[in-house]
């Protein structure tokens, strides 16, 4: 659109004028440029990193396999919180007083001590139970294992995930079922819907929006405190790390390592949290669902 | 009535043609401590067209509520095509239905909110589509044909694999009638159904609800448009704080109030 035809049609002129200049950010973005190449610099020449090493462990057996536990950790914990949060997200909200504050009292140990203490207890779970049985509760039991051997790492580091992310996801369960309007609840009430299909096909698929974005988090989260399972110990990819660096002494280049792995696994989480959400935000805000990557406005001319 | 009515073990009026499809007995309702029905005694004819009007705060929504049971009573006894609802009468003793039996109940009374609550993660076909097959299990092939009718019935077949979020107010409204319609319903309630749409969108909405009546539905209508109740209702009823003032042929009605209360308020809004 030239100003000629524009003033053909009667148009006044279009504006241009002198943008307003930003010294402020040439300053900032200077600054920044300097950091940037110190920093590239520094990985480039430093001798510590020792990038040679790394690719020695970078894809060795060893670490394959701690990469290996740390995935399979990570799915297991989120799949099992998900499910058992969403379990003690419906006793909190039910009607029944003792459902209830079973569920709150669950809430209140689990997000109340620290994950790195529970894991530590779940790695003496054989003293704070000698045994597991199937039986009456105080009455005969008709089969008993001892823990010790029922419990394996991989068992332990599992549970203690899973206990504990479940009571973070019942609360992130629980406040997206509250935000679906109520109005839903009713209208597939009078359609004669019972109670559990109102739940399974009006009310979760809606809590999923509000539910997906804090869960992504909560993965991504999750997928670093497996770490912390090297408490039991079980050797996931940290502790595979450490195991190594305790032989070579080559600790940065091995921690360095182990960092590029959960990087790249983290990448791979946002792109999956990124087609989830979308799927799951159909028929909310006409744009929402049709907008793949969100266009970015820039600001009329700045600075140049 | 009342002969027929003790005949029943459930004491229900007879749903034959012509018959009753709504007994309302006494009806009581509180919340809390704040009473809102004190009473309410209603008789509806099958393919009677009644209109219930009355300021708000007057009780006539949570009546109509009452009525599929999304809330309970609290004392009175109330019948829907020959059912007491909510519960099963054995002599003198009330016993509550589980779950699944009010369902049932519920599938033969449709309801059309104020707010439309349509599904929004659903099309509109699959809205009017859902109930049928999820809770009838009735063949998918089956309810589809009958989901595509209905929406054409009130004018919206172009709009069939659009989102509820994509469609103006008035015919989200008319997708929330073809959606209740689905069940096949004996009895349809209306809940305000225009009081949240734009002036100008109010008409369709009006001309479906009318068309409906004029095929021979049996209707409540919570409305303040007195001009339809004038012009498609069978009776009128005006309710103010939680009792019925005045009933009647709307023409009567709307012409000539016989009650204060019911002259005061036909005052201000007509």
């Amino acid at each position: 659109m030239t100003a000629d035809t524009d003033v053909e049609k009667g148009r006044p002129e279009a504006i241009r004028a002198v943008p307003v200049r930003h010294p402020g950010r040439w300053v900032a973005a200077a600054v920044v440029l300097v950091l940037v190449a110190m920093f590239v610099h520094f990985l480039v020449t430093s001798d510590a990193l020792e990038w040679e090493e790394q690719r020695k462990y970078i894809t060795s057996d060893a670490v394959l396999k701690g990469v290996r536990n740390t995935i399979l950790l990570t799915i297991a914990a989120m799949v099992g919180g998900v499910l058992l949060g969403t379990v003690l997200a419906l006793m909190r909200l039910s009607a029944n007083p003792l459902l209830s504050s079973a569920s709150w009292f669950y809430l209140w140990f689990f997000r109340g001590t620290p994950l790195y203490t529970q894991l530590l207890i779940w790695g003496a779970i054989g003293s704070l139970f000698p045994t597991v049985g199937i039986g009456v509760p105080f009455g005969p039991e008709f089969h008993t294992w001892k823990t010790q051997e029922l419990v394996t790492a991989m068992i332990a580091a599992g549970l203690g995930l899973i206990l504990n992310e479940a009571a973070y996801m019942a609360e992130i369960i629980r406040a997206g079922i509250l935000s679906v309007d109520e109005g839903q609840q009713e209208a597939a009430s009078a359609l004669g819907m019972s109670r559990m299909q109102t739940m399974g096909r009006i009310v979760l698929p809606q809590a999923m929006r509000v539910i997906i974005p804090p869960t992504g988090n909560e993965a991504l989260s999750m997928m670093k405190n497996t770490s912390l399972v090297a408490a039991i110990p079980f050797s996931e990819l940290t502790f595979t790390a450490q195991t190594i660096y305790a032989t070579t002494y080559k600790i940065i280049p091995m921690l360095v390592m182990a960092c590029l792995w959960y990087l790249l696994l983290s990448s791979l989480m946002m792109v999956g949290q990124h087609y989830l959400e979308r799927h799951f935000s159909r028929g909310v805000g006409r744009a929402a669902s049709a907008r793949g990557t969100r266009v970015r406005f820039r600001g009329g001319g700045g600075g140049q | 009535m009342s002969s027929s009515l003790s005949k029943e073990p459930a004491g229900a009026p007879a749903p034959e043609s012509g018959g009753l499809m709504v007994k309302a007995e006494k009806v009581h309702k509180s919340f809390g401590r704040l009473e809102v029905l004190k009473g309410i005694d209603l008789e509806v004819r099958q393919g009677e067209v009644m209109c219930v009007v009355g300021p708000s705060g007057s009780g006539k929504s949570t009546f109509l509520r009452c009525i599929n049971h999304l809330e309970k009573i609290n004392a009175g006894r109330l019948w829907v095509n020959g059912h007491l609802v909510g519960y099963r009468q054995q002599g003198e003793k009330l016993y509550e239905l589980r779950d699944r039996e009010v369902s049932a109940q519920r599938r033969e009374i449709g309801m059309v909110f104020q707010r439309f609550n349509l599904f929004p993660h659903k099309t509109v076909l699959e809205n009017v589509m859902g109930a049928p097959v999820w809770v009838k299990k009735q063949p998918k092939n089956e309810v589809r044909e009958r989901a595509l009718a209905l929406l054409e019935r009130v004018g919206l077949s172009d709009k069939a694999p659009s989102y509820p979020s994509q469609l103006s107010g008035g015919q989200q409204q008319r997708v929330a009638i073809a959606r209740a319609l689905a069940m096949e319903p004996a009895l349809m309630l209306f809940d305000e159904p225009t009081s949240a749409l734009d002036p100008e969108l109010v008409g369709e909405v009006l001309d479906v609800m009318k068309q409906l009546a004029l095929d021979g539905m049996t209707m409540i209508v919570v409305t303040h448009e007195m001009g339809f109740a004038r012009e498609v209702g069978d009776s009128l009823v005006f309710m103010d704080e939680g009792v019925v003032v005045e009933e009647g042929t709307p023409r009567d009605v709307l012409a000539n109030p016989q009650h204060p209360r019911t002259q005061d308020f036909l005052s201000k809004v007509l």
